[in-house]
């Protein structure tokens, strides 16, 4: 029953294959959706997929919940921008460019906020998110500010895309999964749980919430790099409150703190709103009340409903192979 | 040999002297008793000595070294591990992952650290719920597992901040029996506790303050018959 | 005289981001959260000050008390509805009460925006002026009827607001409840109508800061965006749950924010605010006239 949840590596394990089995679906998708546009729908849900993983390392693992997700990803996009707009550099040197550099701010911004906890830590990293998108909006000469750049792309085809993006989404997944699993992933959830007891237990704080802050912040620039060569495009308006808002969603919907929850969530929510687009652009309406439903009397997402549902039923795992063979 | 030196420290909130001029030491091996009233500064004194609160004057030196001012986690890897008023589990770990943290924190390899662990936990007696969440235990177990964190490493002095309130008596029969054992094996406790009976039975030396200063220092039998310390418990007319 | 023109018009701004401000302040003071969906109290407040006035051709002297009204009726309902679990105990959410708040009111913040804009639209609407006067002349100094006219009601209600809670029944338990939740629950104080007075004045406060600005900033859906922030540094600033913090803070920020606009620079003017909430954040944690707070 509640067996297969109670061990946390199990847990640990059947949201990996569960967040694989959702890649898998997406794999296959292609073979009925032809429509490139939906596919393009998918390829960005696969941006939102990455910036939810990245702000669920930082806020469901480790307990810091910036507002600042969606400003990592607009500066990747940026780096990559302006550094073909400006030096004509190949996205070869433009996507790595966008993580380090994503990366350093982040570092920098996990070193002031240190000591912040709660709203505090909510207010600043949201008025660096406002700080960032500011800058880059009055800084005309170099960025054209609200007219945005264009920026080259890199595959001819739309598929190639859709795969290359699925892939580095797997890689981000497992890479995120093996994190967790090691010694680094019990330090970042007890700073979650108790910041006081985990200094008392040896745990070095500063090291780990800073390493938290640089990881989230260089997968989230590389997410947005990628988005970039992808739409061709770059605008401050990736760094909008309104699309953390949207990351946030997807987590607290997907399920906060767990493997699966980001990535099914920003698949539902990013294709739940295309389709709900057509209907009247009802979207932003409809998941802000989910958010709220779901964090009022649901906290672990969908994800949570599931494995209720699951334990519930009381399935169990495929019976190990008989000792007396 | 002094595995702990406390040397004239004093604190300040305010207005308020917590703690006044505290000078004592603890050698190594040794079981001490650390008693005295509600607000005689004692929570103030292991915050200090385990990083949380830094002294305005004196110092504290562990084997020699003087860790004035080190962070708790630093403290926590020379050796100083401690128990917390309020009990401190992570809740949304599990019983195991809970003391998982501690060891890898220290620096056992992983499989090391999951045996002792597991160890542990047959000694506390919580093997039934070595998978659950630590936020599903009952306050007594929560206690039991903080207490056990402790030893993943033997730590260099344990600073145990009244493990035994309000824990039920099995429970505390338990940490009893984990602390004589392993007092019994050369570890070095610092204990503070208001629970009489268990100070006598298991510190032959106890320390008892009063409004931040040390009033008492010696055997503990010798402690609890002190006028002094009988006066600051339970006032002047009793002494 | 350029000068004069600048403080005297820093100070009335003050005294609107001072409305906006003091009851985030008691929010905090009360639950210890920041409510990101305050600047959208403030849009209501505007949507019905205009709407009402422009629907019903009532007059907006009539209309002002039935902005505040709505501000309050939203409040109230906010508090119930979503932040009891931040104080009962079957918070799923656990020691990240704060974290909850933060999802929630951010949450809130979209939907209302949102709603608002699907629902009524997202063209501005132009709030009715109080007065009718265009401009006025006080010596060197000069604004338009209906900025003077706002800004003397601003004045009168804080004052009202300040007096109710050092001296009022309700304020004194309000007050008490910042000091000491549990305390003062064991002590006989309903700290839940606690809590919902004060999400209920807040609300009723930042609309009327809504209401009253309306013919200077029209009312859009996303014009409590601006608001709340300067709220947000406001709050640090005078230290979070200090109201005599907060009013002083607000003026100092209009008065800065005056100025900067002429002689830094126009465009940057919203990023003084986050600048320093930045480093007061970092620096004096605590604000101006804040508290610490022992942690272990």
């Amino acid at each position: 029953m509640a067996v297969i949840f109670n061990d946390t590596r199990m847990r640990d394990r059947i949201q990996l294959v569960f967040s694989l089995g959702i890649f898998a679906l997406v794999a296959l998708l292609p073979a009925i959706v032809h429509n490139e546009y939906w596919q393009g729908v998918l390829i960005v849900s696969m941006y939102f997929a990455m910036l939810a993983a990245a702000w669920n390392l930082l806020a469901g693992y480790t307990g810091q919940f910036s507002l600042a997700p969606a400003a990592f990803g607009m500066i990747g996009a940026y780096v990559t921008g302006l550094l073909s707009y400006h030096f004509n550099a190949p996205p070869l040197v433009g996507i790595p460019a966008a993580v380090v550099v994503a990366a350093a701010i982040g570092f920098g911004l996990g070193r002031i906020v240190l000591r912040l906890r709660g709203p505090y830590l909510a207010l600043t990293t949201l008025s660096f998110a406002e700080i960032c998108r500011l800058v880059i909006s009055n800084s005309i000469e170099i960025t054209r500010g609200d007219l945005g750049l264009n920026v080259p792309g890199i595959f001819d085809h739309r598929l190639t895309w859709y795969y290359v993006m699925l892939g580095v989404l797997v890689v981000i997944q497992l890479g995120l999964y093996f994190l967790l699993r090691a010694p680094a992933g019990l330090y970042l959830r007890a700073i979650r749980d108790d910041e006081i007891a985990a200094a008392s237990r040896g745990v070095k704080i500063v090291l780990w919430k800073t390493n938290a802050f640089t990881l989230s912040a260089a997968i989230s620039g590389l997410a947005g790099a990628l988005y970039g060569h992808f739409a061709q495009f770059v605008s401050p308006e990736l760094g909008l409150l309104s699309q953390t808002g949207i990351i946030v969603s997807m987590v607290v919907i997907g399920g906060l703190a767990t493997l699966p929850g980001p990535i099914g969530g920003a698949f539902l929510v990013y294709v739940a709103s295309e389709f709900l687009r057509d209907f009247g652009g009802y979207q932003l309406i409809v998941f802000a009340l989910l958010v709220i439903i779901f964090a009022r009397f649901f906290r672990e997402g969908l994800w949570g409903l599931f494995r209720r549902a699951i334990e519930r039923t009381g399935r169990r795992p495929a019976p190990a192979p008989s000792a007396a063979e | 040999m002094a595995c702990l030196s406390i040397d004239s420290v004093s604190k300040f909130f305010g207005g308020h002297k917590a703690l006044d001029d505290v000078t004592f030491s603890v050698n190594e091996g040794e079981l001490v008793g650390l008693i005295g009233p509600n607000g005689s500064g004692k929570t103030t004194l292991i915050n200090i000595l385990s990083g949380y609160l830094s002294a305005d004057s004196g110092d504290v030196v562990l084997d020699g070294r003087p860790i004035t001012g080190l962070r708790p986690e630093a403290l926590a890897r020379l050796g100083v591990l401690r128990m917390f008023q309020l009990t401190r589990v992570f809740p949304r770990m599990s019983v195991l992952d809970n003391l998982l943290v501690t060891g890898s924190a220290l620096g056992l390899p992983e499989a090391e650290a999951d045996g002792r662990a597991r160890e542990l936990i047959e000694d506390l007696a919580l093997t039934r719920m070595m998978h659950l969440d630590a936020g599903q235990l009952s306050g007594g177990q929560r206690k039991l597992l903080e207490f056990g964190s402790c030893f993943m490493v033997p730590p260099r002095i344990a600073l145990l901040d009244e493990p035994f309130a309000a824990v039920h008596p099995t429970m505390k029969e338990i940490m009893a029996g984990v602390i004589r054992r392993r007092h019994a094996a050369g570890q070095t406790f610092l204990l503070v506790s208001h629970d009489m009976p268990v100070i006598v039975e298991l510190c032959p030396r106890a320390i008892c303050m009063n409004a931040g200063a040390v009033i008492a220092d010696e055997k503990t039998r010798a402690v609890l018959t002190d006028p002094v310390v009988i006066e600051a418990y339970l006032g002047e007319a009793a002494a | 005289m350029l000068l004069i023109d600048l403080t005297v018009n820093g100070l009335i701004i003050g005294l609107f981001y001072a409305l906006m401000a003091i009851g985030l302040s008691l929010i905090f003071g009360i639950l210890r959260i920041v409510n990101f969906a305050h600047g959208e109290f403030y849009m209501i407040g505007a949507y019905a000050y205009t709407l009402i006035a422009l629907f019903f051709g009532i007059s907006p002297w009539l209309t002002l008390p039935c902005a505040f009204i709505a501000g309050m009726a939203l409040g109230w309902a906010t508090e119930r509805l979503l932040m009891r679990p931040l104080y009962s105990g079957y918070a799923s959410w656990g020691v990240m009460k704060d974290e909850y708040a933060v999802i929630i009111t951010f949450a809130l913040s979209l939907l209302l925006i949102n709603l608002v804009d699907k629902v009524i639209g997202p063209n501005g609407y132009r709030g009715p002026s109080l007065v009718a006067t265009t401009r006025v002349e006080i010596g060197p100094f000069m604004a338009s009827g209906h900025r003077l006219m706002a800004a003397g009601i601003a004045l009168l209600v804080l004052i009202a607001v300040g007096l109710f809670v050092r001296y009022s029944y309700w304020g004194r338990q309000i007050q008490a409840v910042a000091q000491n939740r549990l305390g003062a629950s064991l002590a006989g104080i309903d700290t839940a109508k606690a809590s919902s007075i004060v999400f209920a004045l807040s609300g009723g406060l930042a609309a009327l800061a809504g209401a009253l600005l309306s013919p200077i900033i029209n009312a859009t859906p996303d014009v409590g965006a601006f608001p709340a922030v300067k709220s947000y540094v406001i709050v640090v600033l005078g230290g979070m749950g200090s109201i005599p913090g907060a009013a002083v803070a607000s003026l100092i920020l209009g008065v800065l924010e005056s100025f900067g606009a002429v002689y830094i620079s126009y465009g940057y003017r919203d990023t003084f605010g986050l600048v320093i909430l930045i480093l007061v954040l970092l620096f004096r944690p605590h604000g101006l006239f804040g508290e610490r707070s022992r942690e272990v």
